[in-house]
């Protein structure tokens, strides 16, 4: 009897204390949470609704009349050559940048295996990444200007023929993909490396007891193995790509509104949101590009979670 | 004995099976090759990216102690003597002196405040039990996935608002800077929310328990217990802040017309659109520097950390 009974009142007696304790956080649960929360809500949850409802209208801003158009906003958006130009350099800046940043990555992966100084090369690719991208841009925009470094270098070693018009409509946007590949690749390279390290070595031993090269073994243990921080990468990509805004307008200057060739998505629905180039805001269609980006970055980092989560590695 | 024998039989094995597995064609017979090769020519891709980026930090400084004509005709080039007058124009004239204050104020305000918002709320959010905690969190993460895309019409409609109803019915003042702090502060705290809860997770209970079982509060607990021990996180998160926040431009520019009261990347965007009227180089090189070298600085203190926090944060 006093055996059974001893144990249980001291559990009780502990899991009441427990609960006090409990109750002791859950008591400050809503003190300590409301000021973010409640910021949160007014200034993001609030004008995401917002943003649904503008994008429905027609509206130049506060003391002009709203109109109500319904759908007609993302009708005229998905006809306009302007946005569709936009829209698809965003797309071709997330996919083909996208690809051309992964390939480096994986690329300098290999590279990085044993290498010494590995830590400082990791940590000096990746300060481009805190650096403003105005700064960037701008840097970048006197370098390729056409009286600037690149092509006096070109100049100074006899391939005159080289020279370009660099910052010309049509091609300033693939420099700006450039840049952009080599401003954020070290960032992702971190990402995918951090998974990496933790690749235990003596799998590799045992790759190269059996004979596999640096080759397969990148194939077959690095590229299998870090795929988890791969896919995290991506979706970090994919979310930053698709809202690309301040490399694209330091290329240019704030003076010059971009060309249509060079614009994203963002860029297009900066200029609708103050007005750009005709000097009229135009609300209703800004906030369906912002819906738009919304929609299609959700999208974007649905499928890929599907497509990469498909074969992941178990390491037993 | 047998212990330290065994394995060479197995190399010799493995290595006898090298040789015939090539022959069998599987790795094309490069295997030598590729091993040292490959690995040996990414290493010196990877050390041109590395000096390529030193090399821009450099170069960058240099460029903003010549003259304009100098930056021109040798673009790679020393100064013939250090032109400081450089950094006096970009500071006064091109306001640069006050951008930098501006950005100072608002990055230093908006990341402390982020951050002493954020812990307490990402503290409850990791310890209490209540179901009420786990909606928050979820709230969180939703609150992470909106892009300022999604919210930027509304706040700039939003912004005249706010200083007119602040002028006329709160305090008869109001300064637009103030609305960019609040929007800084809402728009930062879903992430270091999510950064502080996991930081907050990995702490043991027994702190807050051994503390509580003496009389703490739970919120004294908290301010004499979990901050001290989480300090490391809780600074992490606030240099993640003020890197976002110092190069952030898209919510300046929307929401601060006023060039005086805008930070420094509007700024440098400023002048950079004015160089092909009056090409102050010197000046524009001044200004990158101005905007550059203090997240250097800051990444040299705290670079390790930094990196982690942006790659271990989104590893997890």
């Amino acid at each position: 009897m006093t055996e059974t009974l001893t144990p249980r009142p001291a559990s009780v007696s502990s899991r009441r204390a427990i609960r006090r304790r409990r109750r002791g956080v859950d008591r400050i649960l809503v003190v300590f949470a409301a000021p973010a929360i409640v910021l949160m809500t007014v200034v993001l949850l609030v004008p995401s609704v917002f943003t649904v409802i503008i994008s429905l209208t027609k509206w130049r801003g506060f003391g002009t009349d709203v109109a109500w158009v319904g759908l007609r906003n993302y009708v005229s958006l998905w006809q306009s050559e302007i946005f569709r130009t936009a829209m698809l350099n965003t797309l071709i800046l997330v996919f083909v940048g996208g690809a051309m940043i992964f390939a480096v990555v994986f690329f300098m992966l290999i590279g990085l295996r044993h290498m010494r100084g590995a830590g400082f090369a990791r940590s000096v690719v990746f300060v481009p990444m805190i650096i403003s991208p105005i700064a960037i841009g701008a840097a970048l925009g006197f370098l390729l200007n056409p009286n600037g470094g690149v092509n006096a270098i070109l100049a100074a070693i006899n391939l005159e023929g080289l020279r370009q018009a660099w910052l010309a409509p049509d091609f300033v946007f693939r420099m700006i993909v450039l840049g952009l590949v080599w401003s954020v690749s070290g960032y992702y390279l971190a990402i995918v490396a951090t998974g990496a390290d933790q690749i235990p070595i003596d799998l590799y031993e045992e790759a190269d007891l059996a004979g596999a090269s640096k080759w397969q073994q990148f194939w077959l243990v690095t590229l299998p193995l870090s795929w988890e921080s791969t896919s995290v990468a991506v979706v970090l990509w994919l979310i930053s790509g698709m809202k690309t805004f301040e490399i694209v307008i330091a290329f240019i200057g704030t003076q010059g509104t971009p060309p249509v060739q060079a614009r994203t998505a963002a860029v297009q629905q900066f200029l609708a949101t103050t007005g750009g180039p005709d000097g009229t805001p135009q609300l209703g269609q800004a906030s369906a590009i912002g819906i738009a980006i919304f929609a299609l970055t959700s999208v974007f980092v649905i499928l890929a979670r599907r497509i990469l989560s498909r074969d992941r590695v178990e390491l037993s | 004995m047998t212990t330290t024998v065994t394995p060479s039989p197995g190399r010799t094995r493995a290595n006898a099976a090298g040789p015939a597995e090539q022959r069998g064609g599987r790795t094309r017979g490069s295997k030598p090759i590729g091993n040292h090769v490959i690995p040996t020519f990414v290493r010196v891709m990877l050390w041109l990216w590395v000096a390529f980026n030193l090399f821009m930090a450099i170069w960058v400084g240099i460029s903003s102690l010549k003259t304009g004509r100098e930056i021109f005709n040798s673009p790679f080039g020393l100064p013939s003597t250090p032109v400081w007058e450089n950094f006096v124009s970009a500071w006064s004239v091109s306001g640069f002196g006050g951008a930098a204050v501006n950005s100072f104020t608002i990055v230093a305000v908006s990341g402390v405040a982020t951050v002493a918002l954020a812990a307490p709320a990402a503290y409850v959010i990791s310890r209490s039990s209540r179901r009420l905690a786990r909606g928050l969190n979820t709230y969180v993460a939703l609150c992470l996935a909106l892009p300022v895309q999604a919210i930027l019409v509304p706040l700039f409609v939003a912004r005249t608002e706010v200083h007119r109803f602040a002028v006329e019915f709160l305090f008869g003042w109001w300064d637009d800077r103030l609305t960019l702090v609040f929007v800084y502060i809402a728009v930062s705290l879903p992430f270091s929310v999510f950064l502080l809860t996991a930081a907050f997770a990995s702490l043991p209970v027994s702190l807050t328990e051994a503390a509580e079982l003496d009389g703490a509060s739970p919120a004294r607990a908290f301010w004499s217990v979990v901050v001290p021990v989480a300090w490391p996180g809780i600074k992490s998160a606030l240099v993640l802040n003020l890197l976002n926040m110092w190069s952030e431009t898209l919510l300046v520019l929307v929401l601060l017309d006023d060039p005086a009261l805008q930070t420094l990347p509007a700024a440098l965007l400023r002048l950079y659109g004015t160089m092909q009227y009056n090409a102050n180089w010197g000046g524009l090189f001044a200004g990158i520097v101005i905007l550059v070298y203090p997240m250097i600085v800051l990444y040299l203190w705290a670079g390790s950390r930094i990196m982690e926090g942006m790659t271990a944060g989104a590893v997890k």
